[in-house]
């Protein structure tokens, strides 16, 4: 779990260009949105097109994310139970 | 306003080929959209409203070769404006009077999608870059009927068509002409197709705008163009009217570059400043065609924006986004054409697949109904919250019609320029610049940035190209130095727009398929992403409008703000001129001939400029003679001022007779002749085909007088012309010319400059001509 976390940090940043960061400035269980990363909505489907490329999850509609991308600890949770790839 | 008479129209869409099938459609309520057949994508999930044409069906009806070099786009937008000039009875020696101002965002991009490879890769297909970009659609599209006066092509996404419409209102509400040939054209793109797919704002369902269930949207395709005319030319030609345009408004939401916001704002002051304008309250309203695309972030913001200027009275609308799918950069065109039909016939078009009320959102029309109409308002809104609305009135029976002139032409538009700030290849002119200017011979440079760290933060940084970076810098810094937190209006002129982000999408499209597309980069592809950004970043909600126009998008962009000034409409504007280059995208552009041709120096330019109309503490009075304006702004602004702005015009394939026609009305509206014009800044670029003819065209037209450059430093970018301004503006504020800037070393001399005309010359096509003062 703790691998799948930190490749999930790394392909965070590459995805969402966060230049400035490494996996260890983000903070598994902080939120990803509003607070936390202060992330956004394209964002969030920059995070969809992620989990489809890289671990075969297809979401079907963009609320979906409202739960899974709650923080880089849930995400994983939930790639983990729902890969296919 | 007075209001501005309808004198012909025609469209094309998924519901029919002219207006006769479009009426028959709309009252039958047969909808268009269905399962996907002309486009190539692997997307047949998505039901879309495709025109009935196949591209050598449309050319055939027109009369084209079938090897002809044309775009769905200019095809389309052809069967619509054929219709509506033999309306208005404009045939093609009548042409050189009028003027035409399309939307379109698309472009050629339906050709650069297929055959993007070959661009890069090989020889074949490369006559099909020059069209890739929008001002050439238009101007191919124009010019299958004759010669017009003016083109320009407006890209504000999905609302283009619509600000198409408002710059021709203008254009004849300061009296530049009689008659606007306006509206717009957006064919469907795997681009598009894909790139809203990846906002996963697309219904795989037939589209149920305002209903609880709706989905997202289905994209549609089409084009309308309006035949805009002044009562007393109208009445001149024997014409009658089929409506009236009697307001109009367009807002900034400046909230979010894909999204609208909650309460609407951007839509409501769009709505408001139709009213406002009509001269009309809102109980007057008997319908809205609203923008209503059926996703649910739209639906619920318009919804808001409506019952907030409404009330509890808000008057029967309806999208006919279910009959033609989202016509995008041509709705608004489109829909004002629908509109205009329903006023004719005293019917409330139908909300197509309707059937459930939505929270907190309006009941739309469910029923056909027959009514009789007086106003309706047509929205259409775009990314970057570039919201528009127009206000069509049906014509007034037993009325002699309005004739009186608006009494808004007779304003001056001289302005003064507060601040201009650049990045190019040049570093910003300072004294040692003015001594000795960086020179550079490699044939493609790029921008030497800033840090754009004290400019943007790294969260919002990320997700922008360099063009919005430097837009965004340039902008800031010019606002800050012309001492200003907002202005009335941001104009932004891009010829080629947001390439870089255009190229990474295409790429992944070309290379990897129609799956998993970044949102990113189709979000930044648009070209009015750049105005937008910068309303959003400065909470500017004031007019917003982005030009696409070749080498004279920087123009268009200033010739709006010249307009607007002189019909009293704003007092400040934040002009733009943005282009940004890739390598790959200079060697098509090569390859296609459109730039790098010889000792062509080809750059980058970001150009923000800060007008102001009238002293800003000033309350803007009727009567104000030039000169208490001139004294009491420069009092306000010290040694802000870099210089006057007292002229200018620009010309469609002009005759050495219309140039000079102009150039003397030009020189006399300022109180000027020829003789008080020191210099003239050319844009001579190191393509020496055009160059030679450019200068003998300079020398007839303004004789002896010395000759300046600055394309060889600065670089040519398609907005280069907003670097001329730049330039000669630095030159008249410091009262000398670097010698680096003469086109003839023997020329050079220390006269302090006092008056520089600029004189832009695109292949003898385009012409503009902008006269500065110190």
């Amino acid at each position: 779990m703790d691998e799948l976390i930190y490749t999930l940090k790394q392909q965070i940043i590459e995805a969402l260009n966060l230049e400035d960061m490494t996996p260890e400035d983000i903070d598994e269980n902080a939120s990803l949105f509003g607070e936390g990363l202060g992330l956004d909505s394209i964002d969030a489907l920059e995070l969809i097109v992620l989990m489809e490329k890289n671990y075969g999850i297809k979401l079907k509609d963009p609320s979906q994310g409202k739960e899974i991308f709650k923080s880089v600890a849930v995400m994983a949770d939930y790639i983990q139970k729902n890969r296919t790839k | 306003m007075e209001p501005i008479l309808i004198t012909g129209t025609g469209v094309v869409s998924a519901i029919g080929l002219n207006k006769a099938e479009t009426l028959e459609a709309l009252l039958s309520g047969k909808s268009g959209v269905g399962q996907l057949r002309y486009l190539k994508t692997e997307h047949k999930e998505f039901p879309v409203g495709e025109v009935k044409l196949t591209d050598a069906e449309m050319r055939e009806r027109l009369g084209i070769p079938q090897d002809a070099v044309t775009t769905r786009t200019a095809l389309m937008g052809m069967l619509a404006l054929g219709e509506a000039l033999e309306e208005a009875q404009l045939t093609k020696d009548m042409l050189s009077k009028v003027g035409f101002i399309s939307g379109t965002t698309v472009g050629g991009m339906d050709m650069s999608e297929q055959f993007y490879l070959d661009y890069i890769h090989n020889e074949a297909h490369k006559e099909y870059i020059k069209v890739h970009d929008c001002g050439s659609c238009s101007e191919m599209t124009a010019n299958h009927f004759g010669k017009f006066a003016f083109t320009t092509t407006l890209s504000t996404a999905c609302s283009s068509a619509a600000n198409a419409i408002i710059l021709g209102a203008n254009m004849i509400r300061c009296g530049e002409a009689d008659i606007v040939v306006v509206g717009g054209s957006e064919c469907i793109t795997k681009f598009h197709l894909n790139g809203f797919n990846s906002l996963m704002i697309l219904d795989t369902e037939p589209c149920r705008p305002f209903d609880a269930t709706r989905h997202g949207l289905n994209l549609g395709e089409g084009a309308a163009y309006i035949v805009l005319e002044s009562a007393e030319s109208a009445k001149r030609r024997g014409v009658t009217a089929q409506a009236l345009l009697s307001g109009y408004g367009n807002a900034c939401d400046a909230f979010h570059q894909t999204a609208s916001s909650p309460d609407g704002e951007g839509a409501y002051r769009a709505m408001s400043e139709a009213l406002q304008l009509a001269g009309l309250q809102p109980s007057d309203i008997d319908y809205i065609n609203a923008h209503g695309t059926g996703t649910p972030n739209n639906d619920a913001s318009e919804s808001q924006a409506m019952i907030r200027l409404f009330g509890e009275n808000v008057p029967p609308v309806s999208s006919t986004k279910p009959f033609t799918g989202h016509t995008t950069s041509a709705s608004g065109s489109i829909e004002a054409v629908f509109c205009i039909l329903a006023l004719q016939n005293g019917f409330l078009p139908v909300n197509l697949n309707w059937s459930q009320a939505m929270e907190d959102g309006i009941l739309p029309v469910s029923q056909p109904t027959k009514k009789e109409l007086k106003h309706v308002l047509c929205n259409a809104f775009g990314f970057g919250g570039n919201d528009s609305s127009l206000l069509i009135s049906k014509v007034p029976e037993l009325v002699e019609g309005p004739t009186k002139n608006d009494g808004a032409s007779t304003g001056s538009a001289t302005c003064y320029i507060l601040s201009a700030k650049q990045i190019s290849l040049q570093q910003p002119l300072t004294e040692a610049w003015m001594q000795e200017p960086i020179e550079y011979d490699v044939p493609f440079t790029r921008s030497i940035d800033p840090s754009f760290k004290e400019y943007v933060s790294p969260i919002e940084a990320r997700r922008m190209g360099k063009i919005l970076k430097r837009a965004l810098a340039t902008s800031k810094e010019a606002l800050k130095e012309a001492g200003l937190d907002t202005v009335d209006a941001i104009i932004t002129g891009t010829g080629y727009g947001c390439i870089e982000n255009t190229e990474f999408f295409l790429d992944a499209l070309s290379n990897d398929g129609e799956q998993m597309l970044k949102p990113t980069y189709f979000m930044q592809s648009t070209h009015n992403t750049i105005s937008s950004l910068v309303a959003i970043q400065t909470k500017n909600h004031g007019y917003n409008v982005t030009y696409a126009h070749k080498s004279i998008s920087f123009d268009s962009a200033l010739q709006d703000a010249w307009w607007q000034f002189k019909l009293g409409k704003i007092n400040t504007a934040l002009v733009g001129g943005h282009d940004e280059m890739t390598e790959t995208f200079y060697h098509i552009l090569k390859k296609g001939g459109v730039m790098g041709h010889d000792d062509e120096m080809c750059g980058e330019s970001a150009v923000s400029i800060v007008i102001s109309h009238k002293p800003l503490h000033q309350v803007v009075e009727p009567v104000e003679t030039p000169l208490q304006n001139e004294s009491a702004l420069r009092q306000a602004h010290g040694p802000q001022i870099l210089c006057k702005l007292t002229g200018f015009q620009m010309l469609h394939q002009p005759t050495t007779d219309t140039m000079q026609d102009s150039l003397a009305r030009m020189l006399q509206n300022a109180g000027k002749s020829l003789a008080d014009v020191d210099y003239i800044l050319t844009g001579i670029s190191g393509d020496h085909g055009n160059d030679e003819a450019y200068l003998k065209e300079t020398k007839l037209l303004f004789g002896g007088k010395p000759l300046l450059k600055y394309k060889h430093l600065f670089g040519e970018s398609f907005t280069s012309s907003g670097i001329g301004l730049y330039v000669a503006a630095q030159c008249l504020k410091a009262g000398r010319v670097p010698a680096a800037l003469f086109v003839d070393p023997k020329e050079v001399n220390d006269k302090q400059p006092k008056c520089i005309l600029l004189y832009n010359r695109t292949d003898g096509k385009n012409v503009s001509l902008t006269l500065l003062e110190a």
